[in-house]
């Protein structure tokens, strides 16, 4: 510790009244009350050092982050002090705050899609970031200063991406353009504030390479914002970890996964799922024999309008089957089709060619009576509880949706039947005179749960159900699903992105890549010991939480 | 991009051709019929029955139409019964005149108007903010004759130094040697624009300020200043020239009022006068060319939209 | 799994309703609870200011002839053939409240339901359904009023029915738009995969998330209404004497802009004025509690 801290937050305090105006508080609570976003939070980050904060949502670690460039809505009351290179920036004026954004601490954040500026070039923007600190510059020198900064990102062909637009590039890209803005000044502190989050994981891998080479070439310290265990475990070398605005422990990135302290750290931890061999816990209902299965696809071919009137194959020749009562977790980065053989399956898209079906009939061309009595036997659980369930409902009347549309039961069977199915979700029934937004998220995805074991149907497509929740609301949902499918022993397709949660729930495992079927077979074999270089690759890309791990995948990654 | 303009262009071409098709069954809902409604209300049984017969007006509906749409083809918008001229040639003096006053007033309310809103989404919530929005709304509440009669009390009457009358002369060249005349036409037609422009001009900066473009910017080091006569700017630009298009009809309403209440002599005029006098030919004939005129507008504004913004453009090469 | 997690979900969770919430913000508003004060005043002034202030309308008394105001059973005045002005305001104002806020309220039921099934249906329906939307609007509204005043007899109803024929395009686009995005949402897709048809989508679903659009847009629709029967009536081609309406009252006043007859313009005019910024008021409160409900969720 002789060297003293690029960035030191010290006992930071940042709350958000409501300043009594109604209205414009997104942050705010209701009725003026105050809300104390981050209390007390005390951080240093040396020359050279990588330090992760991470914490679920509400932990404030966003809020720290955006302190220390002073990018708070002028709301927020900050107390404490923020310090860079001897500085403290509470207390400067908005220019010469303007002189330290960019110059001397950098930022980038997670929406690479939105964080651009549509409407100009990606290198006026990158010259823009020169330009707005380099007094001197010319534009020309400022141009040709971007292209080498691209090239430094890792982006090829940086002179022509010079005169692209945002929209022109895919979303890896422009976090490098992102990230090329950011180093353009030579910053003495960067902060990732969940830079990697809406990236496929191999994707996340080379923008963490990238962040660990930056900090080696120029000696940047480095804060990282996270809610991902796995990254931490990759590129930090110091963690702080945020429960409800306050700092509960800090440590090295080994002490604090081999030794966490606070009982939050610990059940965090705990709360992340792990790929690991043989998890899945041993089956208690016999699969019965000789009988269709639940959901089969025949070469399965879906093809959407694309820009320009070409067609575009979103799913291309897939074949699957799904034994009654099995779990089939379908893995694939975003844009892989994964999605749309979901909702295929289910019927709310039509396939270009091939064949559906569902427990034995047809679903391709079924109409009317039909295709009802066979969607009565399945059902579908979205990724974001919150727009799955219409906001206009009370909960009860979203769980009684299946039963009244299907005209099951009357009105105090129904009643009777929201109760019960509240109660096998693990909340209470009085929650069905609510509106979906008054709840929580976790408290969403089980009432969504809810409604699709409604009419005890024997499939259930899961479309990334857990994707949108904090690590330990994962874990109790995924409990939850478990516990209902031993149980009610559906069938299920299991989409999701993360292999952890598939090594958790499958039975077995399909992998796509860009709309076809890459492998597919047994979960332990498919996760462990996997045939195709597709996948291999894919399993190499997942961060795991363990710092010791996560050091030998990345050797194994990069020979890979 | 050839695909997307064929597309607009093809798309045009069927809203043309349904507001024919309004027009047309309008004609036939005078009372009395077309004949009627061409002849005049003093036309007699007899001269109404040889004109059907003469015109076709007694034959199937879909003739009746086809030989309408084939008129309209060579240009024919009928006769006027009360002026004794053709409908289009009518129509051609008047339609430069009503260009003229509509542009330049439309052109002066966005000078007022883009700043205004601009400076008020950036200080939402403001004493200044209310007090604007305040006077916007009021100004947008005016009837356009109340508001022209405002001004001619002050500025005519009260402290005489414009003149009542719009010029009236002939010729476009005629109508700008009286410059001072336009003078309260067009600023009668530019406030009630500025109350639409502005706000509409507001609400796209502040749906702007909310963007994650904003945030980088700020990180970056940018000026508020930079940020929002700039960055947001260039974001907020391109929605107005769409809503130009959508604000053709508005316009010309608008148009309408202040044509007649300063006795301008433009196609407002000449469609109220014969909405005076019933004299179908130039009404109809009026409302299909202005309908024409804002086809041709919105496609234009769509077409110039896509040449500007970069995400249209890239969205339909 | 290993852990067996309580589910203690350290969350953000609002209690109150989604409604109650709504009325509170709209009401912590100033400018929306100026404009509701205002109708307020406005609707209490022509439909029960005539019984405190009895007026003889219908006849003519040539001797009363602009009287200026302040002359005694004349607070404001009498127009040119002696009927007293401010009884002739509160009947005008009825006459456009009545038309103003039925009409507008027609026009957004046809739009809402047109624009809902466009949006929703999507594919060739919409395109035909939104073409002619296209060429409705292209027909400026208030030409199209002119044409159809000279065509038919302008009474209450038939005015009503024609504004709200002329006005229901720009809902029927905003709803259109709406519904063209909720229609792909979770939920309803969540529906169809229940085996729920196309009419529980369309007025269980989409119809109830966009009310928000659908009350906003209705206000500033009545506003419009008003605003355009002032200019038909101003042009000479509204209700027929003896009934009238702040747009003739205005238009009749014009003529004696250089008596210095004020009263005969100003007050018509300034109630246009205050009724229309009260509808524009309260539509844009109305935004801002909708809007901030969305983002709470």
């Amino acid at each position: 510790m002789t060297e003293s801290p690029a960035l030191a937050i010290r006992d930071l305090r940042v709350s958000f009244g409501n300043g009594g105006n109604g209205g414009n508080g997104a942050n705010g609570g209701d009725g003026g009350d105050i809300v104390r976003a981050v209390d007390g939070v005390t951080i240093d980050v040396r020359p050279g050092e990588i330090v992760a904060v991470v914490g679920e949502s509400g932990s404030g670690k966003s809020v720290t982050s955006m302190s220390t460039l002073g990018l708070l809505p002028r709301t927020a009351e900050v107390s404490g002090s923020i310090q860079v290179g001897g500085v403290d920036v509470t207390t400067l004026d908005a220019g010469r705050l303007r002189a330290i954004r960019g110059a001397e601490v950098a930022m980038v954040f997670q929406e690479p899609m939105t964080a651009l500026n549509p409407a100009f070039t990606v290198g006026w923007q990158v010259a823009e970031a020169l330009r707005l600190h380099i007094e001197d510059m010319s534009k020309k020198q400022a141009y040709d200063r971007a292209a080498e900064l691209l090239a430094m990102v890792g982006i090829r062909d940086a002179r022509r991406r010079l005169d692209q637009f945002p929209h022109e590039l895919s979303g890896g890209l422009r976090q490098r353009v992102m990230i090329a803005m950011a180093i353009a000044c030579e910053p003495k502190v960067l902060i990732a504030d969940e830079a990697t989050t809406a990236l496929d994981v191999t994707v996340q891998a080379e923008i963490l390479d990238l962040l660990r080479d930056l900090r080696t070439r120029f000696g940047m310290a480095m804060l990282v914002i996270t809610h991902n265990m796995g990254v931490v475990a990759d590129i930090a070398d110091r963690v702080v970890v945020m429960y409800q605005g306050k700092v509960v422990e800090q440590a090295t990135v080994e002490d604090l996964f081999a030794r966490p302290r606070a009982d939050y750290t610990k059940k965090l931890l705990t709360s992340v799922p792990r790929l690991a061999p043989g998890q899945r816990r041993a089956r208690t209902r016999a699969r019965e024999q000789g009988e269709a299965p639940a959901l089969a696809l025949d070469n399965l071919v879906v093809e959407f309008r694309g820009k320009g009137g070409g067609t575009n194959r979103a799913v291309d020749e897939v074949s699957l089957t799904i034994g009654r009562g099995e779990v089939l977790g379908l893995v694939g980065e975003s844009g892989s089709g994964k999605s749309t053989v979901g909702r295929t399956a289910i019927g709310l898209i039509k396939p270009a060619s091939g064949a559906v079906r569902l427990l034995g009939e047809p679903l391709t061309g079924a109409k009317g009576r039909d295709l009802r009595r066979l969607r009565r036997r399945c059902s579908i659980v979205f990724q974001d509880p919150a727009s799955s369930l219409d906001p206009r409902m009370t909960v009860g009347d979203c769980i009684a949706e299946p039963m009244v549309i299907n005209k099951v039961g009357d009105r105090g069977d129904r009643d009777d039947r929201v109760a019960a199915l509240l109660r096998s979700v693990k909340l209470d029934p009085a929650v069905r005179s609510r509106y979906p937004h008054e709840l929580s998220g976790g408290q969403r995805q089980r009432i969504g749960i809810a409604r699709a074991i409604a009419l005890d149907p024997e499939l259930i497509i899961a479309d990334e159900p857990t994707s949108a929740l904090d690590v330990s609301v994962q874990a109790a949902v995924l409990d939850l699903f478990l516990e209902l499918q031993d149980r009610l022993g559906f069938a299920c397709l299991f989409i999701t992105h993360d292999l952890a949660v598939v090594g958790l729930v499958a039975d077995r495992v399909a992998v796509m890549n860009s709309g076809r079927l890459v492998e597919e077979g047994p979960r332990d074999q498919v996760l462990f010991d996997p045939r195709q270089d597709y996948t291999r690759r894919l399993v190499a890309a997942a961060p795991v939480p363990d710092p010791a791990a996560q050091r030998e995948r990345r050797a194994q990654r990069l020979s890979l | 991009m050839i695909r997307f303009l064929a597309k607009r262009f093809g798309q045009a071409l069927v809203v043309i051709a349904l507001v024919t098709v309004i027009v047309f069954l309008l004609l036939h809902s005078v009372p009395g019929g077309p004949a009627r409604g061409i002849l005049g209300p003093q036309a007699t049984t007899e001269a109404i029955a040889a004109f059907n017969h003469e015109h076709g007006f007694d034959r199937s509906l879909p003739e009746q139409y086809w030989m309408y749409v084939s008129g309209l083809l060579r240009g024919d918008l009928g006769e006027s019964y009360t002026l004794n001229q053709s409908v289009s040639s009518l129509i051609g003096q008047r339609i430069p005149k009503t260009l003229v006053l509509t542009g330049l007033s439309t052109l002066l309310a966005l000078l007022i108007a883009i700043p205004l809103g601009v400076w008020q989404g950036r200080r939402r919530k403001g004493l200044a903010d209310y007090a604007i929005t305040t006077l916007v709304f009021i100004g947008y509440a005016t009837p356009v004759f109340f508001l022209a009669l405002i001004l001619v009390i002050v500025f005519a009457e009260k402290i005489p130094i414009l003149p009542v009358q719009a010029p009236q002369a002939e010729t476009l060249a005629g109508l700008f040697a009286d410059s001072r005349g336009l003078i309260l036409p067009i600023l009668a037609g530019a406030i009630a624009s500025v109350a639409v422009f502005s706000r509409y001009m507001r609400s796209a900066v502040l749906d702007n300020l909310a963007e994650d473009y904003v945030r980088t910017a700020r990180a970056k080091g940018a000026s508020e200043r930079r940020v929002v006569w700039l960055h947001i700017m260039r974001n907020s630009l391109t929605p107005i020239i769409a809503m130009l298009g959508y604000q053709l009809p508005v316009l010309f309403s608008g148009a309408l009022i202040t044509e007649s209440v300063f006795n301008y002599p433009g196609m407002g005029l000449l469609f109220w006068n014969a909405a005076q006098t019933s004299d179908f030919p130039i009404l109809l004939g009026s409302v299909l060319v202005i309908a024409v005129a804002t086809v041709v507008g919105s496609l234009i504004a769509d077409i110039l939209q896509a040449f500007v913004d970069p995400r249209v453009r890239g969205a339909i090469t | 799994m290993t852990v067996s997690t309580p589910h203690v979900e350290a969350e953000h969770v609002p209690v109150a309703g989604p409604y109650r919430r709504m009325v509170k913000l709209f009401f912590a508003n100033k400018l929306a609870v100026t404009g509701l004060i205002i109708l307020a005043l406005l609707l209490v002034f022509c439909f029960l200011g005539p019984l405190v202030h009895p007026t003889d309308q219908i006849h003519t008394q040539l001797a009363d002839a602009n009287l200026a105001p302040g002359t005694k059973g004349h607070p404001l005045g009498t127009d040119d053939v002696g009927r007293d002005v401010l009884g002739r305001l509160m009947i005008g104002g009825q006459t456009s409240l009545e038309i103003g806020i039925a009409a507008g309220l027609l026009a957004t039921l046809i739009g809402t339901v047109w624009g809902a099934i466009a949006g929703y249906a999507g594919g060739w329906l919409d395109t035909v359904m939104m073409r002619v939307v296209d060429a409705g609007i292209a027909i400026p509204a208030l030409f199209l009023l002119l044409v159809s005043a000279t065509i038919f007899r302008p009474t209450v109803p038939v005015q009503i029915v024609i504004i709200g024929c002329v006005s229901w395009l720009v809902p029927a686009r905003l709803v259109r738009a709406e519904a063209l995005s909720l229609r792909s949402r979770d939920f309803v897709q969540a529906m169809k995969a229940m085996g729920g048809g196309h009419g529980r989508a369309v007025f269980r679903h989409i119809i109830p998330n966009a009310i928000g659009t659908v009350v906003v847009n209705a206000t500033f629709q009545v506003a419009d209404a008003i605003l355009l029967i002032a200019y038909v009536s101003f042009l000479g081609l509204g209700v027929a004497p003896p009934a009238t309406d702040w747009g003739a009252m205005l238009s009749k006043g014009i003529s004696y802009t250089y008596d210095g007859y004020w009263w005969l313009i100003f007050p018509a005019g300034i109630a246009i004025v205050l009724v229309v910024s009260a509808f524009n008021c309260i539509g844009d409160g109305l935004r801002d509690s909708f809007e901030v409900r969305l983002q709470g969720r």
